[in-house]
């Protein structure tokens, strides 16, 4: 074994390197566009490695209630995923639901400790408020949860349905807080902050959510048998079983409608039709919610608006009038208008209204109140009105998300701890840019197409029987191809050392994404929008000067080198081979994992972002540390980017005529690509790996003939 | 820009025999680009010689590397002067330029050239590249439509084509185009046909002194203002 980086010879790269130890990458759209900012790049790249501890770290890191989010978050990360241009998105939520299930998120949370004696008080135990305790405890404030429910969770609890959202989830998760130290009150209605302020608190946290449903406005409204979205959700939530009879209209088209609709169905109701006003195109519900309600046989009348309710004869006979869509209107959505004499009459049993809500503000909570009944706050701080009230969550919004809420949580306990700190509120700034700009279609046209694969989910006829969760698990295998497809936006190439570029064109010409171009002063740019990563202008550009914009990936080949030349040093298997594997399709799945055991002993791994990346030097380095053989193992046809193969082969063979020169064997150097032809990897690598064991047996037997 | 091509590692490591420590000094220019010297391939050969010397078990050189902008300005020299006094030989992956650069600046010290500098010419796709000029001295591309007969015709004759051209390709190399044929095309397409049937004399290389010398400067009489300066 010979010592590595050591003389002044790599001083002067190492100094380059020192120059920019920060993070180049850009903030990728999906990230912009999560209201938690999670770092979902990061986690969907380390799923895609089977990497899925660390993936669950990130995860965790950026969320306080991940597993709740895996379920029912409306993911706008998805649609802001960049995938979108090239074919569809990533699966985004399902993932981090494979990490937790796979990763196992049961973990015990330590109780948190109390560093200020400041205690405050959250109205309210939705996401938002839930969030807003967690991180309070994070910073060592006593918190205490008001609830007027017998039970914590907000909507989460009441509104979402069960098949959506397993109850057992949502316990976990709320221990957690317990686990912390929160004090929890349940059952106790808050109706006056001042009573707050007289027990100590100092300052409170208003989070009652918007569970007021709107009323249509029309004759009948308040017949027996009409009954609103939010408290029939809320009844079947809590264990009641409202009789519903056998007909049931919905009225609405966002997502509360069609939980009515689909927990009807399983309430066993013979027939659900939705009311919605409008088309389908404009079904503010989640588009995969409503096909599979239609699946369960619930039924939609688009362009339908009731207009009148008369109860007769224990049942409802509801006149509706026919719409047509006119101009947008302020949501950008296209008004319905009625059409005249378009009246026609139905019968129902029961009919739910889902058509929104609003938050109901207790008068005596005296904060001031504005469009929609919202509580009004300033954005930046969270404060009302009153002196030490912050509000947040639905109750601000209006009806929104989860993870808005959950974000409005974090960020109003850091607006509490600078209150009562009495700092100037800190806000956060991002030193990073955000990937914009679309991809150009030259780009897009070499992205390899490779579908989304979903989840696994119950059968319709199996669904409706119960409230059991309707979404499956991905398989390992399933789970790393979805996340492999991610196209790691804003963390490719960029030129670091611009006085060492010789504008030599390689990179423009080696790019299989047509990406580096020639500016009109005759300087290469590599638009950060357009980059994919793929490391090989990085491995060809002959002055060194283009590095990856992630840390880890400019160092991480040369750190498992030093990694394995320590670790090799005290293991006393020979000989040593060293391999370079795509971390994707080969290592990420295990069909390399055996090579640790069995015949493959002293064999290490170096899993790389991908084989292209992989350069000369790194495998001459390989053989300078002693390793007796050296092989690369890409997934050719499998991997998600075009044409590595090629590159591989060129500095393989690069190297393999240097070895000839030196007197080593050209043999054992090897690289392996997947394709279709040539299934079995694994036992080629083996029997590379013995006849490498044969060469160096032999060396060791010419070397004792000599001596 | 300037064409060379790396040295045989076998060559390399016979030169640098009777040195215990080496500079690999790489160029930042001409030999980036073309493939031959850049900081890569300083780095690769440091790598390969690295593995030759474990690999034989004998041989005790330490390598040092380092890639300068340019090694024919003396300026660009001036940061070398630290690590030059702990090596005992530097090995140039500059052009035949760059090495005697090198060996000017540092008289005690034996430099040896890492790359076979071989011509002028520019790149016709990644990795490959095509001679275009010979430095004649005496620029004749007007007469000959852009087109240097000097270079690309095998023969260099100014007056061709010559009587072995044939399907545009030349006698000596069947794979290579006629110079002159190309030369005839294009002018054609210029519409200056007539420069075809104009004589060319011949020329005189040897009326060519060298090593040749030029300057952009412009030398003006200063007069009085020199003295003025004093
Ligand atoms: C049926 C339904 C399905 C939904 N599906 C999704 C989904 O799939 N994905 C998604 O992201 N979002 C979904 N949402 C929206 C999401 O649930 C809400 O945006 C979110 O829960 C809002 O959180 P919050 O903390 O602001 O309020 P809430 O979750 O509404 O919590 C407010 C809490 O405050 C309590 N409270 C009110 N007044 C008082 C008082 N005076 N004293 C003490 N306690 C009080 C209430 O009992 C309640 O527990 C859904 C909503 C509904 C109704
Ligand atoms: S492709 Fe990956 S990094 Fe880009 S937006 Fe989608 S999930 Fe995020
Ligand atoms: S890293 Fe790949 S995609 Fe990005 S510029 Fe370089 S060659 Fe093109």
């Amino acid at each position: 074994m010979y010592p590595l980086v050591d003389d002044t010879t790599r001083e002067y790269q190492a100094n380059q390197t020192k120059k920019a130890p920060v993070d180049h990458s850009l903030i990728p759209p999906c990230q912009a566009a999560c209201p938690l900012h999670m770092e979902i790049r990061e986690y969907v790249d380390l799923v895609a490695q089977g990497r899925i501890m660390e993936a669950l770290q990130v995860i965790r890191s950026g969320n306080p209630f991940p597993s709740i989010c895996a379920y029912v978050c409306t993911h706008p990360c998805e649609e802001a995923c960049r995938r979108c241009q090239v074919d569809n998105p990533i699966a985004i939520r399902a993932l981090k639901r494979f990490a937790l299930e796979f990763g196992g998120d049961r973990m015990i949370q330590a109780e948190a400790e109390t560093t200020h004696h400041e205690k405050v008080a959250i109205v309210g135990s939705g996401p938002a408020g839930l969030a807003c305790a967690y991180y309070l405890r994070e910073l060592g404030y006593p918190a205490t949860i008001f609830e007027a429910h017998s039970e914590l969770g907000g909507m989460l609890r009441v509104g979402i349905p069960q098949y959506r959202l397993p109850r057992e989830v949502l316990e976990t998760e709320v221990q957690r807080l317990t686990q912390m130290g929160v004090e929890i009150r349940t059952e106790t209605r808050v109706v006056s902050l001042d009573l707050l302020f007289d027990l100590g608190y100092k300052a409170i946290f208003i989070t009652i959510g918007a569970h007021q449903s709107l009323r249509m406005g029309i004759e009948g409204e308040d017949s027996p048998g009409v009954i609103d979205g939010a408290t029939f959700l809320r009844e079947v939530n809590l264990g009641l079983k409202p009789s519903l009879g056998k007909k049931v209209a919905v009225v609405g088209g966002g997502n509360v409608a069609i939980d009515a609709a689909r927990t009807a169905l399983r309430l066993g109701v013979h027939k659900v039709n939705i009311l919605y006003r409008r088309s389908r195109e404009e079904m503010p519900a989640d588009p995969a919610e409503i096909d599979q309600a239609l699946e369960e046989g619930a039924e939609i009348l688009f362009l339908v608006a009731p207009t009148r309710i008369r109860g007769e004869n224990g049942r409802l006979c509801v006149t509706c009038v026919r719409m047509e869509l006119g101009e947008p209107d302020a949501s950008g959505r296209r008004q319905p208008i009625p059409i005249k004499d378009s009246d026609f009459d139905h019968e129902f049993d029961t009919l739910i209204t889902a058509i929104g809500q609003a938050p109901q503000t207790p008068v005596d909570f005296h904060v001031s109140v504005g469009r929609g009944s919202t509580i009004q706050v300033d954005t930046v701080t969270l404060t009302t009105n009153r002196r030490g009230v912050f509000a947040g969550g639905d109750a601000v919004t209006g009806p929104a998300t989860v993870t808005e809420a959950l974000a409005a949580g974090r960020l109003a306990a850091s607006r509490i701890d600078d209150y009562l700190q009495h700092r100037y509120p800190l806000v956060s700034k991002e030193t990073r840019e955000s990937v914009s700009g679309d991809l150009l279609p030259e780009t897009i046209e070499m992205i390899r197409k490779i579908g989304r694969l979903e989840p696994p989910i119950l059968p319709p006829r199996k669904r409706k029987k119960d409230f059991k969760a309707v979404e499956l698990i991905y398989d390992w295998e399933v789970a790393i191809n979805e996340a492999r497809r991610c196209l790691r936006c804003g963390m490719g190439a960029e030129i670091l050392f611009q006085d060492k570029c010789a504008t030599c064109l390689t990179c423009l010409r080696v790019c299989p994404y047509h990406v580096p171009y020639l500016d009109a002063s005759g300087t290469i740019q590599i638009p950060d929008d357009q980059c994919q990563a793929c490391g090989i202008c990085v491995a060809e550009c002959p002055a060194k000067a283009i590095v990856l914009r992630k840390l880890y990936d400019r160092r991480h080949i040369t750190e498992e080198l030093d990694y394995i030349l320590k670790s090799a040093a005290q293991s006393t298997v020979k000989p040593l081979i060293i391999g370079f594997c795509c971390q994707y399709g080969l290592f990420g799945t295990g069909t390399l994992a055996g090579l640790w055991r069995g015949p493959g002993a002293g064999t290490w791994i170096v899993p790389v972002l991908c084989v292209a990346k992989v350069e000369a030097d790194h495998i001459l380095r390989a053989f300078e540390m002693g390793a007796e053989g050296v092989f690369i193992a890409g997934c050719g046809e499998q991997c998600a980017r075009e044409n590595t193969a090629l590159w591989v082969r060129q500095r393989v063979e690069k190297v393999r005529r240097a070895l000839a020169q030196i007197g080593l064997e050209p043999e054992r150097l090897q690289s392996f690509i997947l394709s279709a032809t040539r299934e079995n990897l694994a036992k080629e690598i083996d029997s590379f790996i013995e006849q490498v064991a044969g060469l160096y047996l032999a060396s060791v037997i010419t070397q004792e003939v000599k001596s | 820009m300037i064409v060379a091509e790396q040295k045989t590692l076998e060559e390399i490591r016979r030169m640098i025999t009777p040195y215990a420590r080496v500079l690999i000094l790489g160029c930042g220019t001409c030999m980036t680009v073309c493939d031959a010297g850049g900081e890569r391939e300083v780095s690769f050969l440091h790598n390969a010689l690295r593995v030759a010397q474990a690999k034989s078990g004998n041989g005790t050189h330490t390598f040092s590397e380092y890639t300068l902008k340019r090694q024919c300005d003396p300026e660009f020299l001036d940061v070398l002067s630290d690590q030059i006094t702990d090596v005992d030989t530097v090995l140039s992956l500059g052009c035949g330029i760059g090495v005697q650069a090198i060996a000017e600046r540092y008289p005690d010290l034996p430099v040896l050239p890492g790359v076979n500098t071989s011509f002028m010419g520019m790149a016709k796709e990644l990795g490959v590249w095509d001679e275009r000029c010979a430095a004649c001295g005496d620029c004749r591309l007007e007469e000959t439509a852009g087109i240097c007969p000097i270079t690309r015709c095998t023969k260099g004759i100014l007056n061709g084509p010559c009587a072995g051209t044939k399907d545009g390709k030349c006698e000596a190399n069947k794979d290579m185009d006629c110079a002159w044929v190309l030369i005839y095309k294009r002018l054609e397409r210029l519409e200056q046909l007539e420069k075809m049937r104009r004589y060319y004399p011949m020329r005189n290389f040897r009326a060519i002194p060298r090593p040749k010398r030029l300057t952009s400067r412009i030398s003006v009489d200063m007069g009085e203002d020199n003295e003025d300066n004093g």
